[in-house]
């Protein structure tokens, strides 16, 4: 453990190094993602100047729900983005193989091979949107919230990561998962509504099959006095750590095949 | 060092039928098809040998690498490396090999030579002292030192191979894969890795396994080769040796001024053979067991006039072209 | 002529060759749909009109919106792609014009699109998801020129940021920009009509909405009569003076090739 967090060092460092040598794509980068998330942020700005709440909630939980999803998406974009190369850039042009005869766990490798500095971009406009938002939510800030506060943001970005991996773990059998995991991805934007605009068979697939529900409007929920959905908020870290747990057995298994088959 | 017995790996494929109709046949019954990429195969290296392991494309050569190197689990057979089994213990073995795969960069992409070294430094756990020694001489040797500060993506074919050259015995490691380190370059460069090469194995005692098209390489680092063909091994043994067997043929190839068909000289008939090449070019083939080089010249000297000829040797390159057409 | 015909059909057949791309971006337009559905829906709740939009103006407008916006991205990434990979100089030798073979190429892209992507959706949104037909009868021509039109100059608009590939190395974060940026100001999201008013002035000096929000705002009646007519021209206008901008950079990156190497 010790050993691979300071490998981990020393592959971010030099990352780092190398983001530094590409300063004006840097600044790009975070610009591009900031604008995204930002516009997005303009939509519903501008939804709720015309009304006050969307089937109960106002504009500050809206936020709120958007400022988890953001936290929580950065951590994955900016530690985990490698994930989406593994089909392309690893197993068809046969990099995986250089991956494999190195005596470090070969995911650990893929993953600490890139810092997606772009995660920047939208953890500083999740961090805007949640201090303009929590304020107004009636909720006392203490140490306790604070602390729920950033495992609910973890436990987000460990969702975000799990689906990625498990997605992208396809390619060992099928060279390049990528339309899987952009399709699948898409998903992710029904878990910045709250929950129950959506229809059942939705709220299932979001709550047990792909658990992005977890990744925004039920971590956010816990916060929100009146939700109703305080009960299903408490299982966030669990559905967090069940996910990890799937992708990685399912990632072990695509290694297995891969090392029987050999591509 | 390396035991290799039984050793056999099968690729189970699916046949595609052409056109539509296949195309639904394979959906719902595929026609599966069982390729033998190493069919039986077994050999044994001893610690510090130069093997190099040569068969042409499609082989098995990169199936039986991968093996040893704990990337692909074989079918059937047993593989020793070290005292490890590797695809069960992939991660131990690897500490103990060091490989350089064709074209394929070991290196990292879009950071400097130096970086990479230093991140593999830290990836093998060498010791500080032990790596800024190792990166000194591996400098000096291939002169690297221009090249330390520059991303892999802007190295030159040749330049990127001394650097991956020096990223594979870094960590000192006990067995060192070589999988066609001399493809597409230059001679200066391919007989600096040559040296290199030989240097670790006489140095550090390093096993080098090498596959290659290059018959120089083999010539030259080898001593010991394996000849593999359609899975199977066809020979093992001493370089000095399959010359031996082989190495008394020669091969004249004669550019003459013909006026009429060429007909072999009366007195060389039965002692060599001929084929015609371009035209005005023919190749008299020998044995020089049976007529020496110069009678065959001075036969055909006394019955045509010769504008031109090369004498090819017993080079590697022909024996080992000669037993892939027609087997040992 | 004849050699740009060709291209767009090889374009045509190498799209309907990647499957699983197909299936992943239909996959994608539905799921939007859904949201887009249902967020709609809870926003008309407790009331008849936003703005002055019924629910099913709104589920019209965003639904098609979202369709149309799917044509905003081009060629642009093919084009940094050979720029990168410096293969763009061996392109430049062939005898065509580089710009018009990537025109063609987008335009077979966006044919197979509209046959096996746009049409199937539309058919999907008009049964199940409440879009209503067009306003009147007049409204279709005009649509299909506007429509048009809007995706030249979003299709030229991709091919700038791509020819952006000669003096930058990532594109890839341009684009995501330009995509957020247009997404907003296209009024893919949200109507205009809805902005408040320091926004609408700012995206009346823009192109942008020339792209999404013209074509449906005629699709759905807001814009009607002379008004259309006007919007019309607007895009024209906005259209010519893109190419004008997008051959000059193209010539300045041409030249940057030719005397630097690359």
């Amino acid at each position: 453990m010790r050993r691979y967090a300071r490998l981990y060092w020393q592959y971010f460092k030099t990352r780092i190094k190398v983001m530094m040598e590409y300063r004006i794509d840097f600044l790009i980068g975070v610009a591009s993602v900031f604008f995204t998330q930002g516009t997005s942020i303009l939509f519903i700005a501008i939804v709720f100047q015309h009304i006050d709440t969307i089937h109960g909630w106002t504009f500050q939980q809206m936020l709120f729900i958007y400022a988890i999803a953001m936290l929580g998406r950065s951590l994955e974009h900016t530690f985990f983005d490698n994930l989406w190369t593994l089909g392309w850039q690893y197993i068809r042009p046969g990099n995986f193989d250089r991956v494999l005869i190195r005596p470090v766990n070969p995911l650990f490798q893929v993953v600490a091979e890139r810092v997606q500095q772009d995660g920047i971009g939208s953890f500083i406009i999740g961090l805007i949107v949640l201090f303009t938002s929590a304020p107004s939510l009636g909720l006392e800030w203490g140490a306790a919230e604070i602390l729920m506060l950033i495992v609910m943001v973890i436990s987000s970005g460990a969702i975000y990561m799990a689906v990625n991996l498990f997605f992208a773990t396809l390619s060992f059998w099928m060279v390049d998962s990528l339309p899987v995991m952009y399709a699948v991805q898409q998903t992710s934007d029904f878990a910045r509504y709250p929950m129950n605009i959506f229809g059942k068979g939705i709220r299932f697939v979001l709550t047990f099959i792909i658990p992005y529900g977890f990744t925004a409007f039920y971590p956010a929920a816990w916060f929100l006095e009146d939700s109703g959905y305080r009960h299903t908020a408490v299982w966030t870290p669990v559905v967090a750590f069940l996910s990890v747990a799937i992708a990685y057995l399912f990632w072990k298994r695509g290694l297995r095949s891969f090392t029987g088959t050999g591509s | 060092m390396i035991e290799v017995k039984n050793l056999s790996k099968h690729y189970r494929l699916t046949e595609k039928s052409p056109g539509l109709s296949g195309a639904f046949k394979s959906l719902f019954a595929p026609k599966r098809v069982t390729k033998k990429a190493v069919d039986d195969i077994g050999f044994q290296i001893e610690s510090g040998e130069m093997v190099g392991y040569i068969g042409a494309n499609g082989a098995g050569k990169s199936t039986t690498i991968k093996m040893l190197c704990g990337i692909l689990t074989p079918t059937t057979g047993e593989i020793l490396v070290d005292g490890i089994v590797p695809y069960k213990e992939r991660n131990r073995n690897a500490k103990n090999i060091g490989a350089v795969f064709g074209q394929r960069s070991q290196l990292f992409w879009d950071i400097a030579v130096r970086e990479s070294y230093d991140l593999l430094k830290h990836i093998y756990d060498i010791p500080e002292d032990e790596y800024r020694k190792t990166l000194q001489m591996f400098t000096e040797v291939l002169e690297l030192e221009p090249l330390l500060g520059t991303p892999v993506r802007q190295l030159s074919l040749g330049q990127k191979m001394r650097c991956e050259l020096a990223a594979a015995f870094l960590h000192n490691p006990g067995i060192v894969y070589l999988d066609e380190p001399t493809i597409g370059l230059d001679v200066a460069v391919k007989s600096r890795i040559r040296q290199f090469i030989k240097e670790m194995n006489r140095m550090r005692g390093t096993t080098v396994i090498l596959t290659t098209h290059d018959m120089q390489d083999i010539e030259e680092i080898c001593s010991r080769i394996i000849i593999i063909d359609a899975g199977k091994v066809l020979y093992d043994g001493s370089l000095q040796s399959i010359k031996d067997r082989y190495g008394d043929k020669r091969v004249i190839h004669f550019e003459l001024e013909l006026e009429e068909e060429f007909q072999l000289p009366p007195d060389l008939a039965g002692k060599a053979e001929w084929t015609p090449g371009e035209t005005g070019t023919v190749s008299v083939a020998f044995s020089n067991h049976v007529i020496t080089a110069a009678d065959v010249i001075s036969e055909m000297l006394r019955k045509y006039r010769i504008r031109d000829l090369t004498i090819s040797d017993s080079k590697i390159e022909t024996i080992v072209q000669d037993i892939y057409c027609r087997g040992i | 002529m004849r050699k740009y015909w060709e291209m767009m059909k090889s374009q045509i057949k190498l799209d309907t060759a990647y499957t699983a791309w197909y299936w992943a971006g239909s996959a994608s337009v539905i799921f939007r749909m859904l949201i887009i559905y249902a967020f709609w829906h809870a926003v008309f709740e407790n009331r008849t009109t936003v703005g002055d939009m019924s629910l099913q103006a709104m589920i019209t407008y965003t639904m098609l919106a979202t369709l149309l916006n799917n044509y905003m991205s081009g060629v642009g990434s093919q084009l940094a792609n050979q720029v990168r990979d410096g293969s763009v100089a061996i392109e430049l030798m062939r005898p065509y014009n580089l710009l018009d073979k990537l025109v063609a190429l987008d335009l077979g892209s966006k044919i197979s699109g509209t046959i096996r992507e746009t049409l199937p959706m539309l058919l999907i949104a008009y049964l199940f998801l409440g879009v209503s037909a067009p306003a009147s009868w007049e409204a279709v021509p005009m649509f299909l020129l506007s429509a048009l039109l809007g995706i030249l100059i979003g299709t030229q608009l991709d091919l700038i940021i791509g020819i952006m590939a000669f003096w930058l190395d990532y594109v890839w974060g341009l684009r995501v920009l330009g995509g957020a940026i247009t997404l907003f100001f296209t009024g893919a999201l949200v109507p205009i009509t809805l902005f408040p008013e320091w926004l609408r002035v700012l995206s009346g000096f823009m192109p942008f909405q020339s792209m999404v929000f013209v074509p449906v705002s005629i699709y759905t009646g807001q814009l009607s009569g002379l008004v259309a007519l006007q919007a019309l021209g607007v895009q024209l206008a906005w259209l010519v003076g893109i190419i004008v901008v997008m051959r000059t950079v193209w010539s300045f990156a041409i030249r940057k090739v030719t005397i630097f190497g690359g």
